[in-house]
């Protein structure tokens, strides 16, 4: 935005652009070390179970035969789209456009789909 | 640095969908991951969460259930080495079929058109058995084939038989046949071709 001003000769006061451009990159560093600080720390405190090296792990808290089934529960909309974002690690976006859905309904689909397969291995744990 | 053992403000499941799959920017995320490095209660949903995700892939990978599928699933299927036998069937079209011990997955694609389509329903019959009807078939319009990932256990089980699917398009009240595609099943005498 400061460039297209720049371009159309909106900025009147151009030795303030220096401190505003400084500005900006001081607060893009401090964001982005607070945003790796915070994220250190979620490693810490997810990483074993959230890496993709612990996807192989046998969870003893997750039963497969239960799941199986609550997966054949679900709408074809919604199986699928669980299926194409976990196995297939696709983005919505991704999944959207091989399905001819929009972006945003992919994520209620999704979410929904993942609601009632959470709400189904609790009911029946 | 203190944690909660119960929530006050828990993230709703839909919010830590999105973070998950990377759907989240900005001070959204800032939020939420400032939130998970204090509160146990939405930690703990993020991993069951997790631990789903786990579950479905090596469901997935094992062909456990019938999915309606994408290109997608069969580009992962091919760079994980997965054996993936596959019947390409026209409308109105028929295919001897069958499944080894070789096989990892089994893939159908029931082609047809689907403009101007917009609800496609699969009906399923194994011999003169009941029909199954699967609603509302995630599937492009522009697309001229449903790929469908069948079931592996149910099929190493079924006898020889003849499986019929059709395809319907949903109109008003009625439906329309889009395409009708007859699989003869044969038991693989040795497991293996």
């Amino acid at each position: 935005m400061t460039f297209d001003s720049l371009r159309a000769g909106k900025v009147r006061e151009d030795e303030r652009l220096a401190s505003y451009v400084l500005g900006t990159c001081r607060r893009m560093a401090i964001g982005r070390a607070r945003s790796t600080t915070r994220r250190q720390r979620l490693l810490e405190r997810f990483g074993p179970e959230l890496t993709p090296a612990a996807w192989t792990f046998d969870s003893p808290s997750l039963d497969l035969d239960r799941l199986v089934s609550c997966l054949e529960r679900l709408a074809e909309r919604e199986r699928t789209v669980v299926v194409l974002s976990f196995y297939a690690d696709r983005g919505a976006a991704e999944i959207a456009s091989e399905l001819g859905l929009s972006p945003a309904n992919v994520r209620v689909v999704r979410h929904r789909a993942l609601a009632r397969l959470r709400g189904c291995m609790e009911a029946r744990a | 640095m203190t944690r909660v053992s119960s929530c006050r403000e828990p993230l709703d499941l839909a919010t830590l969908v999105d973070y998950w799959f990377g759907d989240l920017a900005g001070p959204d995320l800032d939020r939420v991951e400032e939130h998970l490095l204090e509160c146990d209660a939405c930690g703990s949903v993020l991993r069951s969460l997790v631990a789903t995700g786990d579950g479905v892939r090596r469901l997935a990978r094992q062909g456990a259930f019938g999915v309606v599928v994408s290109p997608a699933f069969l580009e992962t299927a091919s760079r994980q080495g997965l054996r993936v036998r596959q019947y390409g069937v026209p409308a109105g079209g028929r295919v001897d079929c069958t499944v080894t011990a070789d096989d990892d997955l089994l893939v159908s694609y029931l082609q047809g058109d689907f403009r101007g389509v917009s609800r496609l329903d699969l009906v399923v019959q194994v011999e003169d058995g009941p029909e199954h009807r699967v609603f509302d078939l995630p599937v492009s319009p522009s697309s001229s084939e449903v790929i469908v990932a069948q079931a592996m256990p149910a099929l190493r089980a079924m006898p020889s038989s003849t499986v019929r699917m059709r395809l319907l398009a949903r109109e008003g009240e009625g439906d329309r046949l889009v395409g009708e595609y007859t699989f003869a099943h044969t038991v693989s005498a040795t497991g293996r071709e």
